[in-house]
């Protein structure tokens, strides 16, 4: 039995684990992956001109300090079950059951995916599988790609394939049928992009998002002229106009079918072409890894600007089931420095809340630090990220999910 | 279009497939798996099942949501199961 008991060991679960041990706290995090660190793992940007985030130095900074502290740490290991019993919480793994009094679920974001013909065939592979592929595992997922979807996840991941000189045919949009929506509709993909335009380098959405913002008449005019070739973000074409309709292939892929669009998002008839590529990434952005809350008597509540249903929870990680916290991507999709910044927030409220530590200011620190790294994030997921934990965390929120 | 769109990549179950059971029986979710085994696969659902809830909540009128999960949430050998099944 420990005190607490975390599982995922991403940035949000090694910051609490920290936190918690470091106040004496006996804790334990259990990962399925072979390496901490989460996501972590993948990343690479530059946040502003020759800055980088580097992810696997900050992974490896978060394990030294886990393990100064004496946390413990159980790789490969899969949590498939968790149950709280009358004082404490059981978790079943592939590695045996272990009980802790508190249960931190720090389990992430999971990708969405884009259906469409042929995306069965091996070679097609999610965005996230391609940068695992190439920067965890060092492995070129293919000679010439493709990007389906187009997102500021696409983006990100982009550039780190293109500084590993992968070569990439562009960015297109997925075929327009029930599952795909606003993600193969010409219009709102735009006004998505012109909602990325902190991103640096992508000077002509800023300028363009500035005059075009809540300007349909516009919008539709920067559809209409939007170039035949593309507009490139770091070296890779982005296409507003164009979309995949199938993956083709025998065995594996060998080559997409990509037809026009006109700016309403119809096909131009007689427009398809084949490209030949070799392997297809699939980008249809990210939703909080929720299945094992799913377990549990604690509510979800769906919020756009956060990704999908995330778990109800109080500002400083706490949740209404006793010596349950969340924290990092699982509460709503963000960058992983405020993932960190809320795990820090969740190992300390579990000293609090759980195991009666004297609240000194500490909290509020963490929590202000927490809005802090949001205001100043420089990769958002979504623009109304702020909107979004405003709802959940007043008192108006909730009332509204209570 | 849906014809060729597989949804549950497992079963092999296809947009239309789901759509269409989810019209003409007018029944939940989980109801629709077991009628086309979407989701039902080796991975649990674990990339569909978001879809499988989608389409069937815009073509059926059953009015329940299923986010909630039921263990092992991973896939996992038998001898694990027994002792989940130890209720
Ligand atoms: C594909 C992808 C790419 C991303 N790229 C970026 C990026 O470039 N920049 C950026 O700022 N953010 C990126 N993000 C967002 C990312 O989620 C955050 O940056 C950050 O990593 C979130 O931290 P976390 O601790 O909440 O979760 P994660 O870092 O995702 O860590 C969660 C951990 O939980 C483990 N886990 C989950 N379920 C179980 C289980 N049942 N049993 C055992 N272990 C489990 C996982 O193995 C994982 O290690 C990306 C996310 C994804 C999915």
């Amino acid at each position: 039995m420990v005190d607490l008991l975390i599982i995922g060991a991403g940035p949000a679960g090694l910051a609490a684990s920290i936190e918690a041990a470091s106040r004496n706290l006996s804790v334990t995090i259990i990962d399925e992956f072979t390496t901490p660190g989460g996501r972590l793992l993948g990343q690479l940007h530059e946040e502003e001109k020759d800055v980088w985030w580097n992810g696997v130095e900050e992974a490896h900074t978060l394990h030294e300090k886990a393990q100064e502290n004496g946390v413990e740490l159980l790789l490969e290991t899969s949590v498939y079950k968790i149950q709280q019993e009358d004082v404490y919480w059981s978790t079943h793994t592939s590695a045996g059951i272990y009980h802790s009094k508190a249960l931190l679920i720090a389990t992430g974001a999971t990708e969405q995916s884009l259906p469409l013909p042929g995306w069965t065939l091996p070679g097609v592979m999610s965005i996230g599988a391609a940068q695992v592929m190439t920067n965890v595992r060092h492995v070129k997922p293919g000679e010439k790609g493709i990007i389906i979807g187009l997102n500021a996840l696409s983006f990100a991941i982009s550039r780190e394939l293109r500084l590993c000189n992968i070569d990439l045919e562009g960015f297109f949009l997925p075929p327009d049928h029930f599952l795909t929506t606003d993600q193969a509709k010409p219009l709102s993909v735009l006004n998505n992009l012109m909602t990325l335009s902190h991103l640096a380098p992508m000077n002509w959405m800023r300028l363009g998002g500035k005059i075009a913002n809540n300007n349909r008449w516009i919008q539709k005019q920067t559809l209409s002229f939007y170039p035949k070739r593309g507009i490139n973000i770091w070296q890779t074409p982005v296409h507003v106009r164009k979309a995949v309709t199938s993956i083709n292939g025998s065995t594996q892929v060998e080559s997409v079918t990509v037809v026009d669009l006109r700016a309403d998002g119809t096909m131009i008839e007689g427009s398809e072409e084949n490209l030949e590529v070799d392997f297809v990434c699939i980008s249809g952005g990210l939703a909080p890894l929720t299945e094992l809350i799913g377990l549990t008597d604690l509510k979800l509540i769906a919020i756009e600007s956060l990704g999908g249903y995330v778990p109800v929870h109080f500002e400083d990680m706490r949740t209404e089931v006793t010596d349950l916290y969340v924290a990092g991507n699982i509460t709503g999709i963000e960058s992983a420095k405020v993932a960190r910044a809320q795990g820090v927030v969740a190992g300390i409220s579990a000293c609090i809340h759980s195991f009666n530590l004297r609240n000194d200011d500490a909290l509020e620190i963490a929590m202000e630090k927490v809005r802090k790294e949001r205001a100043e994030a420089k990769l958002q997921f979504h623009p109304e990220i702020e909107k979004g934990r405003t709802l959940l965390y007043s008192e108006k929120g909730e009332v509204q999910y209570g | 279009m849906t014809k060729d769109v597989i949804v549950c990549r497992c079963e092999g179950t296809t947009l239309e497939e789901i759509a269409t059971i989810a019209a003409e029986y007018q029944c939940s979710a989980r109801e629709v798996k077991l009628r086309t085994r979407a989701g039902m696969g080796y991975c649990g659902g674990r990339t569909c099942r978001g879809f499988i809830d989608y389409i069937v909540s815009h073509h059926s009128n059953h009015q329940e949501l299923t986010l909630h999960h039921r263990p092992p949430v991973r896939p996992i050998p038998f001898a694990l199961f027994r002792e989940v099944n130890d209720e």
